[in-house]
């Protein structure tokens, strides 16, 4: 059923240009309505029984009086001065006809026709990396793409159902083919724009499994990677967000350890078309050690190298201002007011960043050994260890120190009870972690494994004369083996690191060779890393870090920037809460004392920080333009139409209260009282 | 019983007054304006052929030798007529307050007064626009019990027609007197001509307004239909705050309407609600009005 409502404000006009004169589709002024339920018009036929009670209520109570002398001299003066008192007596029936209309207008659910991107089986995906926290749109891009959607869930149609996906880090599916709209409202707020990059691969292949044949719709300011993502399965359109280009950001800063101290590396990247002054400030756990102004031309990139600066462990922060705010030289306060951040660019997220120097320490490495040169020297070489030598006993027997040590070196013996810490063994004997079976000498087709550990090691010199048949077991990785069995792996299991070299150093010309300081160098990098995970270069948001703990430490704490804080299990050693931009302090908990070691989340992400709004986005082979409201959807109604006989049930109730007061035995006794 | 007998004693200490004074047919105790043959001298005036001449002044007819005749007061009786409004409309009010029980009391009370004090006293019940029925002229205690009797056996019923009831009351020729009128006036028609009509035939006129308290104040709420118990005619009310507020006000204006019309006719008027007792209206209020002394 389509009723055609004209709006009052158009009426005047349709004097003049009759409505008539123009084609029915092509008519500005009319605004289609449709009812989904016509059938619940029928309830009108309540009216009957409503309007039969309340003749039969007219049949009113009698009463008898004395005389109705005074009562018609009375009606006769007050109809005389009111002719709406007929309507006045029947203004209960009118206002209880007037909540019946609404309720059954409610019902048969009216829906004006409105114009929407898509309908039908609808796939949402809502960026949400880092770029939509952009404050070009008011009050960011994030919430004006949410509101994009709301607008496409309030003019859905009732068959129409919609998939939402977040797209961030891990893209999700808030919600999935979802008709109700309330529950489409409440998913859609909860929606958060996240502060990292945005995986918009993994969120299309979600998107094509959620449905095929549907329409795809993509609200995002356009950060789409260029090539490289799959088609999907069916009608795609896009709803551009964002308004501006405005942006600076910190694309890179780094530490490097130098000679003597370390060094600092930072960058400024302009995406603004407009040439513009910066102040880079940099501090050192939050005391200012130097600020220059940086004139970055348009699109394009500063950078600045910092010497000389301190040996101590710390984190170095650097943040953009603009050059004449409060924020000079001579300022001893950090810049961190919002506002004066906010003013530089449209994104403040990218104008701070974060580095963590860790000054290693030495490492403690007990070399377990009836006497190896090889080995003893290039301990006694190696930078940052710290070495010491245990002795078997005459008997063969191992007495272990008590102390811990970050590393423990087998050389062809073992004790029966291992050490809880990083083994290497070389020329193994027996021992319960792997299989030592005899000796053999054949070596043919000795061969390298493609590994981080095996970089740079050159094996085709290397000879050996025997070794000791063993089996890589199932949690480590072969270095180097030839045909009849490893020679050398490493691996980890049960957050113990263990590396071992089937063979003795003395019957091989390894140590010989260039290739075993290097090997043996990475191993014992491997084994006994300079801190607990490696801080020296920054993490992206939602990228997952590998903690060695210490051999002592009892508990885990990683606080994050907003000071909320993970409980790590010892043998669960990676990271993954790494959402928010900033410095993680890792306290490894050992009893009393506490260890503390930071590492930095960036968001050096070009994608992200050059948040110019792009105008079309390139999906498969196909561009995908932004896409004007061309399908109908339906704004439905019955809401405003049940608040509407709310109100007159209000009323009603009030005048219906009014007429009855005086009957209340309460006020009769006043009235007596009255009298007397 | 109608009245018990402390009322009885206080009924007898009261007499009627009249302002004006009109002969009577028996001696009475009341100055009448008729020169008589009391003691008391009134004037003098000349003599005309036919005088009696025992009431010739001969002591000035010695000094001035011209007759005249002395006039001296004579005291006369007087005649009150009460006349009680039996339309069924007066039948209204519960126990005391019923208007015609409370009109009956008045009238006897006002008849026992009458009698008490050697006036002649005539009871009239108007219904159906005809005086039903009567009691008197009589006069004299010895009356009394018959008075009682004849307004026990008294019944309201019919419609009023005031205006034509009293003028049937006057065409009878009756000694010219006080005329008492009870009723609660709700008559289409009014009842000025036929009290201006008594007045016409030299009577003086008094307006005892009955009214029952739930006429002024009615406690009546909602959509409800009005049975008038008389006519039987039906009238659709909705009442609310505001209409009942309207209706008190009407009534209030009514009864000031009526006071007014009655003093600009030298009608004594009193409003009489059942509500109050009805020989706090007699001893009090009626003294007070100037219908007794």
């Amino acid at each position: 059923m389509d009723i055609y409502f004209v709006p009052c404000w158009r009426i005047k006009q349709s004097f003049f240009f009759p409505l008539s004169s123009y084609p029915v589709s092509r008519n500005p002024y009319l605004v289609p309505m449709q009812l989904l339920t016509p059938l619940a018009l029928t309830l009108a036929a309540l009216a009957v029984p409503i309007i039969l009670l309340y003749m039969l209520k007219l049949r009113r109570k009698q009463e008898t009086v004395s005389s109705t002398f005074l009562w018609r001299q009375l009606l006769r003066e007050q109809q005389a001065n009111a002719p709406w008192q007929k309507l006045k007596r029947n203004l209960l029936l009118l206002l209880q006809l007037l909540i019946l209309a609404a309720l059954v207008f409610a019902l048969a659910r009216p829906a004006l026709q409105v114009p929407v991107v898509a309908s039908g089986s609808v796939i949402v995906l809502l960026d949400a990396s880092a770029s939509m926290n952009a404050v070009d749109v008011n009050p960011t891009r994030f919430d004006s793409a949410r509101d994009s959607v709301l607008d496409l869930i309030n003019g859905l149609s009732p068959a129409s159902s919609l998939t939402l996906i977040l797209v961030a880090e891990k893209p999700q599916t808030l919600i999935a083919a979802e008709t109700d709209k309330s529950l489409l409202r409440q998913a859609l707020d909860n929606a958060q724009a996240s502060q990292g990059s945005a995986d918009w691969e993994s969120a299309f292949a979600l998107a094509a499994g959620a449905g095929s044949n549907s329409t795809f719709v993509i609200v995002s300011d356009g950060g789409l990677p260029e090539s490289g993502l799959p088609a999907l399965p069916g009608e795609v359109r896009f709803i551009p967000v964002g308004a501006s280009q405005n942006n600076l950001a910190i694309s890179a800063l780094a530490l490097r350890p130098a000679q003597k101290s370390p060094q600092l590396f930072a960058e400024v990247t302009n995406y603004d078309s407009a040439d513009r002054n910066v102040l880079l400030s940099i501090y050192f756990n939050d005391q200012l050690i130097d600020a220059r102004q940086l004139s970055v031309q348009a699109n394009s990139s500063r950078s600045l190298t910092l010497d000389a600066l301190s040996n101590e462990s710390g984190i170095y922060k650097a943040t953009i201002t603009t050059p004449n705010s409060n924020n000079s030289l001579n300022s001893l306060n950090p810049p961190n007011s919002q506002s004066s951040i906010n003013s530089l660019d449209s994104l403040p997220l990218d104008n701070t960043a974060f580095a963590v120097f860790q000054s290693s320490s030495s490492r403690r490495v007990l070399l377990v050994s009836n006497g190896n040169l090889f080995l003893e020297q290039l301990l006694a070489s190696l930078p940052g260890i710290q070495p010491f030598r245990a002795l078997p006993a005459a008997d063969g027997t191992i007495q272990m120190p008590n102390d811990p040590f970050d590393l423990y070196i087998f050389d062809g013996v073992a004790p029966p009870e291992l050490p809880k810490a990083n083994l290497l063994f070389v020329n193994p004997s027996s021992n319960p972690l792997f299989e030592v079976g005899g000796t053999y000498n054949e070596f043919q087709n000795m061969q390298v494994d493609q590994h981080a550990l095996t970089n740079f090691v050159d094996w085709s010199n290397v000879h050996i004369l025997q070794a000791k048949t063993v089996q890589t077991p199932a949690w480590a990785e072969t270095l180097i083996e030839s045909d009849s069995g490893p020679l050398v792996f490493a691996g980890e299991t049960k957050g113990q690191r263990i590396a071992a070299l089937a063979f003795d150093l003395k019957e091989s010309d390894l140590p010989l060779q260039i290739a075993y300081p290097i090997l043996f160098s990475n191993l014992i990098n491997y084994l006994a890393p300079p801190s607990a995970f490696d801080a020296t270069r920054s993490l992206e948001p939602g990228e997952s870090l590998s903690i060695l703990p210490p051999s002592n430490a009892e508990r885990i704490v990683v606080a994050s920037p907003s000071d909320q804080a993970y409980t790590l299990a010892l043998d669960q050693t990676v990271f993954t809460q790494t959402d928010e931009l900033g410095y993680y302090a890792v306290n490894f908990i050992s009893g009393d004392s506490n260890h503390v070691e930071y590492f930095a989340v960036n968001l050096f992400d070009e994608a992200e920080s050059n948040i110019s709004p792009r105008e079309t986005i390139q999906i498969g082979r196909s561009t995908v333009t932004p896409t004007a409201s061309q399908q109908i959807g339906q704004r439905e109604l019955w809401s405003w139409l049940a608040a509407l006989a709310l109100l007159v049930l209000m009323i009603e109730w009030q005048v219906f209260h009014r007429r009855q007061i005086p009957s209340l035995p309460i006020f009769r006794n006043n009235l007596d009282a009255e009298k007397r | 019983m109608l009245f018990d007998e402390s009322t009885l004693r206080k009924l007898n200490q009261l007499t009627l007054i009249a302002s004006r004074i009109r002969s009577g047919a028996m001696k009475g105790e009341r100055r009448s304006s008729r020169r008589g043959s009391s003691v008391e001298f009134a004037d003098y005036r000349n003599y005309a052929p036919g005088d009696d001449l025992r009431r010739l002044d001969w002591n000035i007819y010695a000094r001035l030798e011209r007759p005249f005749i002395k006039l001296l007061e004579e005291e006369e009786d007087l005649a009150v007529h009460v006349l009680i409004d039996g339309s069924q409309s007066m039948d209204w009010g519960e126990g005391a307050q019923n208007k015609f029980q409370y009109a009956l009391k008045l009238a006897a009370g006002l008849g026992a007064v009458t009698l008490a004090s050697g006036d002649a006293l005539t009871i009239g019940l108007l219904q159906q626009g005809k005086v039903a029925s009567e009691f008197g002229p009589s006069r004299g205690g010895a009356s009394l019990a018959r008075l009682f009797r004849f307004l026990e056996n008294l019944e309201p019923g019919g419609e009023t027609n005031l205006n034509r009831a009293m003028r049937d009351y006057s065409i009878i020729p009756r000694r010219a007197g006080l005329v008492i009128l009870l009723s609660d006036l709700f008559a289409n028609d009014g009842y000025e001509t036929g009290l201006r009509q008594l007045m016409g035939r030299g009577h003086e006129a008094a307006l005892v307004h009955v009214l029952a308290p739930d006429e002024l104040d009615p406690p009546l709420a909602g959509d409800i239909q009005l049975v008038d118990i008389e006519t039987n005619q039906t009238q659709d009310v909705s009442l609310d705050g505001g209409l009942r507020e309207r209706y008190r006000t009407r009534a209030r204006a009514w009864i000031q309407s009526t006071q007014a019309e009655c003093r600009k006719r030298n009608i004594r008027y009193l409003e009489a609600v059942t509500s109050q007792t009805w020989d706090h209206i007699l001893l009090l209020e009626m003294r007070r009005a100037g219908f007794v002394k």
